[in-house]
């Protein structure tokens, strides 16, 4: 048996105080009873202000001091060997994944960990640290290096179980981050073994081995991983993907309902590993679709999806030209843009529009939007220097989102102006002579080409169409995106112009106050089920959505990995010591302290 | 200080009551009570034969008429009732809120007024560790003032001695006692009740306690002291002291009831926080002493 806190033995001097105390006479108010003979006798002091008196046994003192003893005793926190192996920092990681919600043991796989994890704090010895670190995106850091028991069983009561994933590389960096340099570490891994895979490089090995310690038994799980709805000239409908990932057949039927009530039940079966696809008609009135299923199986949050119903609002884009059907076709390819076409000359300006392209032509004042200049006017604020000829065009940095499957190898531009000494802002496009095309984030997102688009074979080319599309989406994009995102995943909207409010309402009816002058990003989107963003704009308000649904193969496989691949250890100079964790007995010593009170409560009650 | 005995208010209302005999009295004096012994009064009582030295003047002349023989004609006797009070004013009757020695003297002087109000006969006797007699005995109304006096100017205190009641109770001549007493004495109250039952007097034991005795009102440690011996001793009073406190007096209570029952004496139990007007009106008539 070892003592956790030996210098509580200094207590120990609360018995002879005990002792003393009885020793100690009482002064007593003379009462005047009629019959002093019906009295029982009966004399305990229980208050002292005479220095001596002859001692007597007495029943209550000897449970006091026994009760003095045990609390001593537990203070002095006695404890067993355990049957743990603890190192003298153990860095737990605890998953806070979806998947760590399955049911497949009880309550919960997070629960079972956590119960271990607390086993493992009992078991701390008094020099030993512990630093808790939960796996989810982002992952976070708990509590570092702490030794207070207490402290981090409310710290581990606290935590909750996200509907993210894992990021195990992430949380094991923060490990290797918290560990110091010589200090006797090691890892323990609770998990299901469904995290994300490991991209950070721990070619070096970490500072810690790891011990993997799997949570959850079973794999049985039916999912729905995917809603979409798509629309049509004649019709809408959505396409729901459902899946059993277990070992055995399921029947289970499928509840299908809009936001104006139910839809269609539908009978399901399907055999082990068995995927079905299914599509399912959409009115014309909904906002918002769900699916449901009946699974009765061990993880729930996929047995619901929701999808937007509703078709994004258009966009009105102004064409400045004086004829430019490249320009113009490209534009139309968005089936959200309300392309007008204006002659130069019959351009006064107008906030009417969400994005305005300027083709060879610069307005006095630029508009306070989105906009883009095609080779303006010599004169104008924004124009370059004198022509230069140009020839081959590279992209800046090839792996820009804007130049996605843009390809521009054998795109030839014969002229443009020479913007090198604008500051405009970052090149997109460039060439050996002078940066071609330049976009900016501020004010607002802006484009800036410096030729005519007439003076190059890009027009002809698959990617002009596909560099306007990127370009316009990352310029306008939709105020609310229609599709369905991740847990934890961030959305961007963009305000409404002239909003005056713009607030997101979450699943649990929680709401969110964004900025209303630029684009946000929401990223409280931890809950499944469907977001509601109201934007007011003049008194009105107008509501658009979005859904947030699991749509996780890795997660909604479930079943708990065997062997997880994990970073080497690095070669320590000195082995790695363990020692047995300690089997603190004390709260059961106290209990009998308790016992103790009470029976010496009693006795007094009893007059003994 | 007779007047603060019984107030005048009480006095009256305590002239339309009496003292209640079970059977016949022989008292010294002619009173209002039916006599054992044959005399003048209108009520008759029985015949018997003529002997000679009888009044003649006794004889039923109708009844010679027709028995042909000489009857005396018998009429009920009244006489005075002998009553003795035996007031305790020992040391445990010198307490209590209200104190419990000036509640007898209260309760005995109403009963005496009662008596004397009837033209009976009223001895006094108080006693702590003896008796102390109360003078000769009191009779008439008038007599209610100076019995209220003298029953004032006995002081209190002394350990309780019952046995030492035997004799003053035993040449008693046949009538009444009433013996107020809180029966706490660490003596047997045994002995004085049996002297009664032999003395062939028809008893009342009014035992009277203080609610403060009946349930303890304070808890905690003290030095206890005897009020009769002063004695002392070093006590903690807890909830179970109390309630072993509580047994033994009830406990002693009954042992007092059950000897006067058994000897059939009436008994009543009185606290001093009653007031004596109800004790006179109320208990007393109920156990039939008064009525």
């Amino acid at each position: 048996m070892t003592f956790l806190a030996p210098a509580a033995a200094a207590l120990a001097v609360t018995l002879p105080v005990i002792v003393a105390l009885y020793f100690l006479r009482i002064r007593r108010p003379t009462r005047v009873v009629p019959a002093l003979h019906l009295w029982p006798d009966q004399i305990r002091d229980r208050q002292a202000n005479v220095p001596w008196q002859r001692p007597r046994f007495s029943w209550l003192l000897l449970l006091q001091l026994l009760a003095a003893a045990v609390l001593v005793a537990a203070a002095l926190q006695p404890a067993l060997p355990a049957t743990a192996s603890l190192a003298p920092h153990s860095i737990v990681l605890l998953d806070a994944s979806a998947s760590m919600q399955a049911k497949d043991v009880h309550p919960s796989r997070f629960d079972e960990a956590r119960r271990e994890i607390g086993a493992m704090i009992d078991e701390l010895g008094p020099q030993d640290r512990m630093t808790l670190i939960t796996i989810q995106t982002p992952p976070r850091i708990i509590a570092s290096g702490s030794g207070d028991h207490d402290a981090m069983h409310r710290a581990l009561g606290r935590l909750t179980v996200s509907n993210g994933s894992a990021d195990l590389s992430a949380a094991l960096t923060l490990a290797a981050g918290v560990t110091r340099a010589g200090e006797q570490s090691r890892a323990y891994l609770f998990t299901d073994g469904i995290v994300e895979p490991l991209h950070a490089s721990f070619a070096n090995g970490l500072p810690f081995p790891i011990e993997y310690r799997r949570v959850g038994v079973s794999g049985e799980n039916v999912g729905l991983m995917s809603l979409v709805v798509r629309t049509s000239a004649q019709s809408r409908a959505a396409y729901l993907r459902v899946h059993n990932f277990g070992q055995q057949a399921r029947s289970l039927t499928l509840e299908w309902r809009s936001d104006a009530g139910l839809i269609d039940l539908r009978a399901l079966s399907l055999q082990a590993g068995q995927a079905q696809d299914l599509v399912l008609p959409v009115p014309d009135a909904a906002a918002t679709v769900t699916a449901r299923i009946d699974a009765k199986d061990n993880f729930a949050l996929d047995d619901s999806v929701t999808a937007i119903a509703r078709t994004p609002r258009a966009f009105r884009v102004l064409l400045v030209t004086a004829g430019n059907r490249f320009l113009e076709q490209a534009l139309r390819l968005r089936t959200d843009f309300q392309v007008d076409v204006l002659a130069p000359t019959d351009y006064k300006g107008s906030t009417a529009y969400a994005m305005t392209v300027f083709d060879r032509f610069s307005p006095p004042a630029l508009p306070d939007s989105p906009f883009v200049i095609v080779d303006p006017p010599s004169g104008s604020p924004l124009a370059g220097g004198k022509a230069v000829g140009i020839g081959r065009v590279r992209a800046s940095d090839a792996g820009d989102p804007l130049l996605t499957n843009v390809t521009l190898q054998d795109v030839r531009v014969a002229r443009s102006q020479d913007m090198s000494a604008s500051r405009f802002g970052r090149a997109l496009i460039t060439s050996v002579q002078t940066p071609l095309v330049l976009v900016r984030d501020e004010p607002f997102r802006q484009v800036l080409v410096g030729f005519d688009v007439h003076d190059s074979d890009f027009p002809l080319r698959i990617g002009f169409p596909i560099l306007v599309q990127n370009l316009s989406e990352w310029m306008l994009p939709p105020s609310v995106p229609g599709h369905s995102f991740h847990p934890d995943e961030p959305v961007t909207i963009v305000p409404e112009s002239g909003a005056t409010s713009v607030t997101v309402v979450r699943p649990d009816g929680s709401r969110r106050q964004l900025a209303t002058g630029a684009i946000a990003t929401f990223a409280d989107t931890d809950l499944l089920g469907v977001y509601t963003v109201e934007q007011t704009a003049g008194g009105n308000t107008d509501r658009s959505w979005f859904s947030v649904n699991l749509f996780s193969d890795a997660a909604s496989q479930l079943a708990p990995v065997d062997r997880l691949a994990l970073p080497p250890a690095k070669a320590f100079p000195s082995p790695q010591t363990t020692h047995h964790g300690f089997l603190g007995i004390w709260p059961w010593i106290a209990l009998l302290a308790l016992v103790l009170v009470v029976a010496e409560w009693l006795a007094f009650h009893r007059g003994l | 200080m007779d007047a603060r005995l019984l107030e005048p208010s009480v006095l009256r209302r305590l002239d339309a009551l009496a003292v209640l005999v079970r059977r016949a009295v022989k008292g010294q004096m002619g009173g209002e009570r039916r006599s054992v012994s044959r005399g003048r009064s209108p009520e008759f009582a029985d015949f018997r034969s003529y002997t000679p030295g009888d009044d003649y003047r006794l004889i039923d002349w109708n009844a010679y008429a027709r028995l042909d023989r000489f009857m005396l004609r018998l009429f009920v006797a009244e006489e005075e009732l002998p009553l003795s009070l035996f007031v305790d004013l020992s040391g445990s009757m010198d307490w209590g809120r209200p104190h419990k020695a000036q509640t007898a003297k209260r309760l005995a002087g109403a009963i005496a007024y009662v008596a004397l109000a009837s033209l009976d006969r009223v001895r006094l006797t108080v006693f702590a560790d003896g008796p102390t007699s109360g003078g000769a005995p009191y009779r008439g109304r008038r007599a209610a003032q100076e019995l209220f006096a003298r029953i004032q100017s006995f002081p209190v205190g002394g350990p309780t001695n019952y046995s030492r009641l035997v004799w003053p109770i035993a040449r008693q001549r046949p009538g009444l006692t009433v013996l107020i007493t809180d029966g706490l004495g660490e003596s047997p109250i045994e002995p004085a009740i049996t002297a009664l039952r032999l003395a062939r007097q028809e008893g009342a034991v009014l035992q009277l306690l203080a609610p403060q005795e009946i349930a303890p009102d304070w808890t905690g440690d003290a030095r206890l002291k005897d009020a009769e011996t002063a004695a002392e001793r070093e006590f903690t009073a807890t909830p179970a002291t109390q309630a072993a406190y509580r047994t033994a007096l009830a406990g002693r209570t009954q042992e007092v009831e059950d000897a006067a029952r058994r000897r059939g004496l009436r008994f009543a139990r009185l606290t001093s926080d009653q007031p004596v007007e109800d004790m006179v009106q109320r208990t007393l008539r109920q156990v039939g002493l008064l009525g």
